[in-house]
This record gives C-alpha cells, structure tokens and sequence, in this order.
C-alpha cells in the first residue's frame, strides 16, 4: 500500500529575538538586531499508510504541534520535503483541506452559536459532500454515539465533553483520508474518554481513516495506537510498533513484596541477596524492579521466601508510561 | 471535486448569513438594546451635525442641505463595512488567542471564511438612517431624477464602500505584525468621520493625505461632487471606481499576506 504521507527531512526553523532583561532591556530589544534561530523541528522522517493510526508523542515543546502545522499546510517547512495525500499541504492548503480533518485540542471549529446539525449542513455545503455520502456518515453516526440530544444544541451550551465529541464528528464528516488529532481528550471524565476512543477506533476500522494522534495520555495510546512516534527537542527519538517499545528497556516488571520485621533492615538484606535489581521501600512496601531476561519474578520470589517471612505479594508490569517517561527522561540509547 | 466559483461562495454566505440571523434572534435582549444603541447614536450624531449648522450656515461654500447630503452618502457607504467586514475588529484578538487557526483547515477561501462569520445587523438601522437623510437632502436641493443619475449614485456608494472596507481590512491585518494593533484600527475608524465633511475644508497637508495615503476623501466627496457639482467634477471623482477597486485589491492581498505569515501559538 503507498504511504499516505510522506515526511522526508523535514526542518522548521523560526527566528526570535534575543531578549535582555528588564526595562533597560527592553528598551535595547527595540533596536537590537540580535536573532537566534530556534530549530523546533528537526531533520524529521517518516512515512505513513493509509489506515493507520500513529500516536506522535512527545514531551511539551516538542515540536508536535510545528510537525501538525506543517502537514496541515499552516506553516512551511524550512528544508524538506511533506506530501500528503500527493499534495504539498503548504502550496496547495485549500486542496489538502479537503483531504484532512482536523481537531485542535480545546478549540473547536464549529460555528459557536449554532446547534450541530446546522454546523453540520454548512460543512456539507463547504466540503461539497455529496447527499449520499452524508446521509450514510450520518446513520454511521447514529449507530455508534448517541448523537441526539446533540444534534439540536447549540455549540455553545455544550459540556467540554459533548464540544469535543463534536468536532471530532464534524472533523470526520467529509470522510478525509487523514485526521489529526491534537489532545482529544484533555480535560474530559473517564467515560467521556472512553466514548472518544471508542469512537475514534470504530471511525478509524469502518472509513479506513488514517488518524495522527498527539497526546499526553497514555490511555489513549494503549486504546488506539500500534505504531508511536515519539519526538523530543525536534528531533526523532522512536518510531515503531508499541510493542516493541516496551520490550526497549528489557522485560521488566516491579515485584512488591510485604515481609514481617523492620521494612527498611528487610530491604537492606535483600539487595545484597539481589543485587543485580534495583530494590527501593517504603513504609508498605518493599519493590524490586526484575528484568526477566535475567532472572524470572517466580525465582526471586522463591529466593526471598527462604530468608525472609512474606505477608503479601503485588505484581506490577511495566506501563507504557513507564516507558515513555524513561525515554522522556533519560532519552534513547 | 467541483470548482469553487463565485455562485459557490454567495450560496454558503447566504446560508451562514440565514444561520447567524437565526441566532441573533435567540438573543433577543441583545438585539434590541444594540438596535436602540444604533439608532441613539445616529441620533445625537445628526443633533451635533445640526447645532453647528445653525451657527455657520454653510461650510466653505457648501450649504446646509448640500453637507446633509454627504452626511447620508457616507453612512451609506459605511454600510456594507458594518455589516459584512464586521469580523475584522476581533481578528487580533484570534490571532491573540491563537484560535485564527481553526480558519486556515477548511478548502475555502481563508478571507471568505473568516469575514462570513459575522454578520452585523446594526448596520441596517444606519443604512435606513442614511438613506432617509439623502433622500430628504435630494429634495431640498431639487436636484431633480433620472436613471442616469440613480446609476451614477449607486456606482459612487459602491467604490466608496469598497475604499471604507480596504481602509478597515489594511488597518485590521496590522495585528499579523504588531501586537498591539487595535490603535490602528481604532484610528482609522475615527478617520472615517472626517469623510462627512468636504475635504477643501482642510489643509493642504491634510487634503492630501485624505486624497492619496488615507484616501477618505473617496468615501464621500469625490463621489458626491458628481451628483452635486456636475459642472465642475475633478478628474479625481471619475478615477474613484478604479481607486475603489484597486484599494480593495491591495488590501485583500495585504491581509492574505498576513494570514499565510501567520503560525499560531503553541497547544
């Protein structure tokens, strides 16, 4: 199948002053020539299919929103090259409209004072969506949220939850190829977040709707994604299936144990019996991070049962936000 | 995919524009206090206009009914800025926000779309005041009617439309540069009141400036010397369509310009 986007060495560079401080400062930047360039994206490439869902991830300032801009047509590369769907989204933005659709986190793109279904009709009108068509995303529509109660309220009486509900719809309307995603569900309650999902996953599986995901939720990932992109400094730091993120770092998993005695002394007997893992306590518990590929959790335990009284056992696998926050932090090796 | 013509983009302004009214009308406190608004403030505008009349009773040779004249030719002119371009006094505060985003992802014209979401209905209320004032100033001058003359008006209401609505979209796109871009537009709409008077009642300095850098003066005068002194109309009056259409033009290019210049704040 042929990539639906294509992002080859894609750079974005912006000029900003360099700021001094205070009044007298300020005074100087007025006159002051003195620009730095910032690189907010950086050599980036990857290629995307048709149908895929890909969470681009990455901590704040990353340079995801930069990247979505520029695929979006918003803003232009500095070096590179970006098609999309064929096109160049920044020399032909009005043609790569009509392709994508787009979600902006909290800001919706629906006409605030007029209840959906109008904002609907015009989006109909605009997008040229042919009668057909949809009246058939509509049914699709009805049979998978309960749209309703929604259809005849004007935008702006909605709920944060039912506003993004919305724009997502209306963002899927025109059947696009592509749809960005920026942060859907921030903000919203743990059913709502479902709903979205849900949502997004069942669009996504019916229309063959390839959907790019930013977010800083990893139930979002977990819920939808198999391929990640993790981005950072602008530069790329992983792309690839999830699954082969997690086993990145080892196979880890935290074996939590409570024994009888003085938690602390315990601990302190237990690293030197394990001392390739990594042991920590507190007052409840007493953790050791077990790489499976060196020893199985069921040994240490039955290593520890010797020595030790065990009260009460957990076993935690590792998250995926786990293994984002390492890669955040510590980076890629 | 269908070309987008020009029946294209008057058929979704139609249906935005029977959509906004819709739900204006669901304010329904809010209409009526911003029409009494409107109305009061046309009121006071022509009590202050007639109290100065009553002390000088003409300006620089031009009589009582001939200033009301171009009194009611500029707020009709001033119409179709009111309410079609009305959007533009929020364009800073989007581009602010970051929200001027949400304009630049669907496949219509980027200016279309963001001036036809709003439209101002205040603006009939000044339209019905300047065309009564016009029409009462037409008889007392006994200026007399034919088709010709009705062309030759609704051609100069037109060109000076257009030059009030070049004047607001350039002073507008100012904010894809500035950030404090508000005294601009605030300036040039204080500007348009001086277009009420006749410009040879200015300086030199000022008649040029009004002629050429803000052309204001196309807005009422040079237009209305064609009803009003068709025995001595400056080259300047016939050029003002062209003046109009090319003022237009530039501005619509600056403010394209702006947008595509524009990158958004971080999400």
């Amino acid at each position: 199948m042929a990539a639906i986007i294509e992002i080859q060495n894609v750079t974005k560079e912006f000029k900003t002053l360099n700021r001094h401080e205070g009044l007298k400062g300020s005074l100087k930047d007025l006159f002051s020539r003195d620009y730095k360039i910032v690189r907010a994206v950086d050599n980036v490439s990857m290629s995307i299919e048709q149908g895929e869902i890909v969470g681009y991830l990455g901590p704040n300032g990353a340079g995801k929103s930069t990247t979505i801009k520029m695929m979006t047509g918003v803003l232009e590369p500095t070096s590179g090259e970006i098609l999309v769907g064929g096109n160049a989204p920044y020399k032909n933005r009005s043609k790569n409209a009509q392709e994508i659709g787009v979600v902006f986190g909290q800001r919706t793109q629906l006409w605030w004072a007029l209840p959906l279904i109008e904002s609907f009709r015009l989006l109909k009108d605009i997008y040229q969506i042919p009668d057909k068509d949809y009246n058939e995303m509509l049914e699709l529509y009805k049979s998978l949220v309960d749209i309703e109660p929604l259809l005849h309220k004007p935008v702006r009486q909605m709920s944060l939850g039912q506003r993004t509900l919305s724009d997502i719809l209306a963002a899927f309307l025109h059947n696009p190829k592509i749809v960005f995603l920026d942060e859907p569900t921030i903000g919203l309650d743990v059913s709502m977040k479902a709903k979205i999902r849900t949502l997004i996953h069942e669009l996504n599986r019916q229309k063959n709707t390839t959907v790019i995901l930013t977010t800083h939720d990893m139930g979002d990932v977990d819920a939808l994604c198999r391929r990640i992109v993790i981005i950072d400094k602008g530069k790329m730091l992983y792309d690839n299936d999830i699954e082969h993120l997690k086993g990145f770092f080892g196979s880890y998993r935290t074996l939590k144990i409570r024994v009888d005695g003085d938690m602390n002394a315990e601990a302190e007997v237990i690293k030197t019996e394990v001392p390739d893992f990594k042991v920590s306590s507190d007052d409840e518990w007493i953790s050791i991070l077990v790489d499976e590929d060196k020893s199985k959790v069921l040994d240490v335990l039955g290593l520890l049962q010797k020595s030790h009284k065990i009260r009460d056992m957990q076993l935690e696998e590792i998250s995926t936000e786990d293994v984002i926050k390492k890669i955040y932090e510590e980076g890629v090796q | 995919m269908k070309r987008k013509n020009l029946s294209f983009y008057f058929r979704i302004y139609c249906k935005i524009l029977a959509q906004d009214l819709k739900s204006k009308m669901s304010y329904r406190a809010d209409f009526i206090i911003s029409t009494i608004g409107m109305i009061c403030t046309n009121i006071s505008g022509f009590i202050s206009f007639w109290i100065m009349f009553r002390n000088f009773p003409s300006i620089d040779g031009w009589n009582y009914y001939e200033i009301l004249f171009l009194y009611g030719f500029s707020l009709i002119s001033l119409t179709p800025v009111q309410c079609f371009f009305d959007n533009n006094w929020s364009l800073r505060q989007n581009v602010y926000t970051g929200d001027f985003i949400k304009y630049c992802f669907r496949p219509i014209n980027l200016f279309f779309y963001y001036q036809s979401e709003v439209f101002d209905v205040k603006g009939l209320g000044q339209l019905a005041f300047g065309i009564g004032t016009l029409v009462y100033a037409w008889i007392k001058l006994g200026l007399g009617f034919s088709v010709l003359m009705l062309l030759k008006l609704i051609i100069f209401l037109l060109t000076a439309s257009l030059i009030m609505i070049a004047l607001q979209n350039a002073a507008a796109a100012t904010c894809f540069w500035i950030q404090n871009s508000f005294y601009v537009l605030d300036l040039a709409y204080r500007f348009r009141d001086y277009a009420k008077y006749p410009v040879t009642i200015f300086s030199k300095a000022f008649r040029f400036i009004f002629t050429f850098v803000m052309p204001i003066a196309f807005i009422a005068y040079y237009p209305s010397l064609v009803i009003l002194r068709p025995d001595q109309i400056p080259i300047l009056s016939w050029l003002s369509p062209v003046i109009g259409v090319l003022f237009f033009w530039i501005s619509y290019k600056i403010w394209m310009y702006g947008a595509t210049r524009y990158s958004g704040t971080g999400s």
